[in-house]
């Protein structure tokens, strides 16, 4: 049969296939570069960039947990002027498609963060992150306050980062919510035009012997595949009541897995922490999901968004 | 040059109770290796448990490279049933490895338990480097756990034995012996052990005018300076370099950019 094509449009963004990378699994796109050509890639996500470099939490910050990882980096990043003049020239001149992962304190900085990407071409889409745990104050066990967890403030965030950018614009969500739809029809009526589902479950893991929590936050997000079958809930979810397309993610690990997003109504995926225990686990992914689509006899890929079959 | 390699295992032996010694096939990843880089294994196939482990290159050169473990949780316990033919999946060589000044008069190397590791390739490059065998102080919890002192003698190092309780050598800590060498400025002292222990010969060396190089172990998703999880802090004052990345500013630090009185628990 003939090649299947690969092509889809996440929200005004052309790709030439539906993976990415999750932010924060995949630094500025260099680091993997001697396992692969990172221009392969559908889209290059970036590291969240905040207006000024961010420490991150202290250590321990990572733990292991079953088939997965409990993590509470804190964002820890160069900032988006070190971004702009030494992280972006290699995925330009790479060629590569680029959404950068944005975070702030204030619908303001989103802004401001969104308006200086697009003016200094940093980037091709945005994804703003309303979602991380590890940041505000994570040590109240009731729950940070993640605006991805208001749909009200969603919406504004999602309003003010709109009128500020012209770019494709995604948000991205929080699994830690009782009903996901509620904040991604937020965003969708916020102006966004894609949401990105899932960030991190919030998650504990104890040292039995010492007592202690194993990570200096004591609370950080869970990713790996454990969490996939949560994931491709939520999307399936999310992609039943919304007009705008879903960039699937959390826990894929393999081609199949990234297909039970497309099918459950993700228009594109993302590969996230699969790629610190598989370096070239993304292109990985991309040479399974064609494979599948000759396997099945699937001359566009865009035909499995959605197609999953209930009888 | 980083590799991503199936390595055909050569050997998987006890070297000590509860510690082994995996030989592996990787002509590529042992010519790149320097002393005190490590590299990151797969200690399954499947996805339990699910990171690598990052483990210190030990012996290097010709077609094949080793590391020491020792057996401390699911992924170490999985790695020592692990039979010769089998393969293992390893990214490295991973990280910083030791520089070797040459003003110095005197090298001390101090290795503590299965922090030994990758000492004696350091021991090696010093001779080539200096001309001259280090003096190497082991440590260990017990006598039988006293690892590569062969290796070391081999190279006509002078060795000084150190334990816990007394069972070999000195009666007491990695420090004090090294204490009892009495190193003054002229000496570059390289540790590579338990935090506890490294942060005190990072102590004697202060006292005595020495500089010291530590490497040092941390729990890692990436191994390779993406992830951030492996960070620890430091004495440093700009912003950004308040935390640096184990795996990829280090292994390998000059102690007194090292924050003592914190630290990351060893992996299992």
């Amino acid at each position: 049969m003939t090649e299947p094509s690969l092509h889809i449009n996440l929200g005004g963004l052309a790709m030439k296939n539906p993976v990415t990378v999750a932010s924060g699994t995949f630094g500025y796109g260099s680091e993997y570069g001697h396992y692969f050509d990172v221009s392969l890639l559908g889209a290059v996500t970036v590291k969240s960039l905040s207006l000024k470099p961010r420490p991150g939490n202290r250590p321990p910050r990572i733990s292991e947990t079953p088939a997965g990882m409990l993590n509470a980096i804190g964002l820890q990043n160069v900032g988006i002027d070190v971004y702009l003049k030494e992280k972006l020239p290699y995925l330009r001149e790479k060629n590569c498609t680029i959404i950068a992962n944005i975070y702030g304190y204030s619908p303001e900085e989103y802004a401001e963060l969104a308006q200086r990407l697009e003016k200094e071409g940093g980037a091709d889409a945005l994804e703003a992150n309303l979602s991380c745990p590890n940041v505000h104050d994570a040590k109240n066990t009731c729950g940070p306050a993640l605006v991805a967890q208001s749909p009200q403030r969603v919406k504004e965030y999602t309003e003010t980062i709109r009128a500020a950018t012209s770019l494709p614009l995604y948000i991205k969500l929080s699994p830690n919510v009782a009903d996901i739809r509620e904040p991604a029809l937020a965003a969708q009526e916020g102006g966004a035009d894609a949401v990105a589902l899932i960030n991190t479950l919030l998650g504990m893991n104890i040292d039995v012997e010492t007592r202690k929590p194993c990570l200096s936050n004591i609370v950080g997000g869970l990713s790996g595949p454990a969490i996939r079958p949560v994931a491709v809930k939520m999307v399936w979810d999310a992609a039943r009541v919304l007009n705008i397309p879903v960039l699937g993610m959390g826990g894929i690990y393999t081609a199949d897995d990234a297909i039970q997003f497309l099918l459950a109504g993700a228009t594109a995926v993302a590969v996230g922490c699969a790629s610190f225990r598989r370096p070239d686990a993304a292109l990985q992914v991309i040479r399974g999901m064609r494979d599948y689509c000759i396997r099945h006899g699937i001359e566009d890929i865009q035909k499995l968004t959605g197609a999953l079959r209930l009888q | 040059m980083i590799h991503l390699l199936d390595c055909k295992v050569l050997s998987n032996d006890e070297v000590a109770p509860g510690h082994r010694r995996l030989v592996l096939d990787g002509k590529a990843i042992a010519e790149d290796t320097c002393a005190g880089q490590f590299c990151m294994l797969e200690s399954s196939p499947g996805l339990q448990p699910f990171l690598r482990r990052p483990m210190s290159i030990e012996r290097f050169g010709g077609d094949s490279f080793s590391v020491l473990y020792k057996i401390v949780g699911e992924g170490t316990r999985l790695l020592g049933r692990i039979q010769p033919g089998d393969t293992v999946n390893v990214q490295g060589p991973l990280g910083n490895g030791f520089s070797i000044p040459k003003e110095f008069k005197r090298y001390i190397l101090v290795g503590g338990g299965i922090g030994i590791a990758p000492l004696p390739g350091l021991a090696q490059a010093l001779i080539r480097e200096t001309g001259t065998p280090p003096e190497v102080i082991l440590a260990a919890r017990s006598r039988d756990i006293l690892l590569c002192q062969e290796d070391f003698t081999r190279m006509n190092c002078p060795v000084f034995l150190v334990t816990d309780d007394g069972s070999a050598g000195m009666h007491g800590f990695a420090s004090n012996a090294l204490e009892a060498r009495k190193p003054d400025k002229n000496t570059l002292v390289y540790t590579c052990g338990p935090m506890i222990m490294m942060g005190a010969v990072h102590r004697i060396c202060m006292e005595n005018g020495s500089r010291c190089q530590a490497s040092l172990e941390a729990n890692m998703a990436c191994g390779d300076g993406v992830c951030m999880g492996c960070v620890v802090e430091t004495t440093l004052q700009e912003e950004f370099r308040r935390m640096v990345r184990v795996c990829h500013e280090g292994p390998v630090f000059d102690s007194r950019d090292i924050r003592w009185n914190t630290g990351t628990p060893a992996h299992d």
